[in-house]
């Protein structure tokens, strides 16, 4: 008895010894497994309340998305045009829709398994493919990466060969031109308020 | 000993958790994310170039009020009945959404010959023969269930593309949806190798299992549509958006 007690925590560290190393070196597609595995584990928790899943996954999507780099790019040719008050305000708006759309959609989540089907790196980018597999369809669903530091972070997501990031700047560079920037951050706040409302009541 | 046994323990969690979770632990409603990224590298080109995804619409009043009339067709009429059509058990309707497919085979065999697609236009022979046998009568699908012989979704509209016609500007067309003069003309096309108005007589019918089969097909998906009036500032921008990104990655394939 003893003896197990001593050995345990030993055994404990030698495995972190091992593991810490690979952990950071790991390659895109085991990262985002990382991420979606965690995700999937809290969806699939029957123990939690709809409230309690999305804050545990808040903290997950925040970390492996890149949202800077996103809604710079999103915003394109006005973002060089926007005051540095505005650019900071989209980024944070920007991530909160973002993150309130993919929180959203828990309440659809039933029992999809998510299969990775490889992964290809260039340079500091990297694609990850995914199929999501329901019923009736098999949703393709490829993420691009891109390396910073140790982790690498989601810039895009392309559903059905459709780019998220080109979407959200199509329309959003039509909503800047008609109504200017503040139209799109009431549009925003707007949105953002409303899905987390339309959370809770579901 | 205790005290020993539990500082490892909490080491070793700290350790644990530390590398992989550092960011995690940030307060996620502070704005981590404000900061620009560590380094300047930008992973998209042409960052900053105008235009670099518009979609030409210059009918776009005329648009959006198709579009209108498409979203309350979904919502008053077509959505309630595919809702109440789902009493039908799941595996029953993947079947029938099986069937209406494998009808429709000649169209996608057509177009992939068109389109010099031999392998693919093998694949949807081979698929139309075992889905109609194997699959009794194309109720089931063991060609890619079994033989991992995928659907090639081709149409007329993506064969214009691929001989370089372009789409021209935007239209959504009433009933069908986002569409160009390009898919149009190819929509036309397409009905020519329908099988449905050979086989039955009265257009009326033709119409009937047309929209049953858009019913069924309704009734399979999981609420995309709403999931988009939902979620996006402009839903009509959206849908423009992601239609041409689609059709355009679809004659790519």
């Amino acid at each position: 008895m003893k003896h197990a007690n001593f050995l345990y925590p030993l055994l404990v560290f030698l495995l972190l010894a091992v593991a810490a190393p690979v952990c950071a070196q790991a390659g895109p597609q085991a990262q985002l497994k990382e991420t979606v595995d965690a995700v999937l584990a809290v969806l699939r928790d029957g123990g939690l309340g709809a409230a309690a899943k999305r804050e545990r996954i808040s903290p997950l999507v925040r970390a492996r998305f890149d949202f800077p780099t996103m809604a710079q790019w999103v915003l394109g040719p006005q973002w060089r045009q926007a005051s540095a008050t505005e650019q900071e305000r989209f980024v944070v708006l920007f991530s909160d829709l973002l993150e309130a759309t993919y929180i959203g959609r828990i309440d659809e989540y039933s029992g999809e398994e998510v299969v990775f089907v490889g992964e290809q790196i260039e340079d500091r980018r990297a694609q990850v493919d995914t199929k999501v597999m329901t019923r009736s369809a098999e949703i393709p669903i490829n993420y691009r990466l891109v390396s910073r530091g140790e982790d690498w972070l989601v810039f895009d997501v392309i559903i059905e060969n459709v780019s998220l990031v080109r979407n959200y700047r199509s329309s959003f560079s039509e909503i800047v031109r008609r109504e200017g920037m503040n139209g799109l951050f009431a549009q925003m706040e707007q949105r953002i308020s409303e899905l987390k409302a339309g959370g809770k009541a579901g | 000993m205790r005290l020993w046994i539990s500082a490892c323990w909490l080491m070793g969690l700290c350790l644990l958790i530390a590398p992989a979770h550092a960011q995690n632990l940030v307060d996620p409603t502070a704005t981590r994310t404000v900061a620009a990224p560590e380094d300047d590298y930008s992973p998209f080109e042409n960052e900053f170039d105008e235009d670099v995804v518009a979609v030409y619409d210059p009918i776009e009043p005329f648009n959006r009020a198709m579009f209108w009339f498409n979203d309350k067709l979904y919502f008053y009429l077509l959505k309630p009945v595919a809702r109440a059509y789902r009493v039908v058990p799941e595996p029953a309707r993947v079947s029938v959404g099986n069937f209406f497919s494998n009808v429709a085979t000649p169209v996608r065999l057509a177009n992939c010959l068109l389109q010099f697609r031999f392998p693919d236009a093998g694949r949807e022979l081979g698929r139309f023969v075992v889905n109609t046998t194997w699959g009794v009568g194309g109720l089931f699908d063991p060609a890619h269930k079994r033989l991992g012989w995928h659907k090639k979704d081709e149409d007329l509209g993506q064969t214009l593309g691929y001989f370089g016609i372009p789409a021209g500007p935007y239209l959504v067309l009433p009933l069908f949806g986002p569409s160009n003069p390009r898919d149009a003309v190819g929509r036309i096309g397409d009905g020519v190798l329908d099988p449905w108005p050979y086989v039955l007589d009265e257009t009326w019918e033709v119409i009937a299992v047309k929209t049953y089969d858009r019913v069924n097909w309704l009734s399979l998906d999981r609420d995309t549509y709403e999931a988009i009036k939902r979620e996006q500032l402009d839903p009509y921008l959206f849908i423009r958006d992601a239609y041409a990104q689609r059709r355009d990655a679809m004659i790519m394939e």
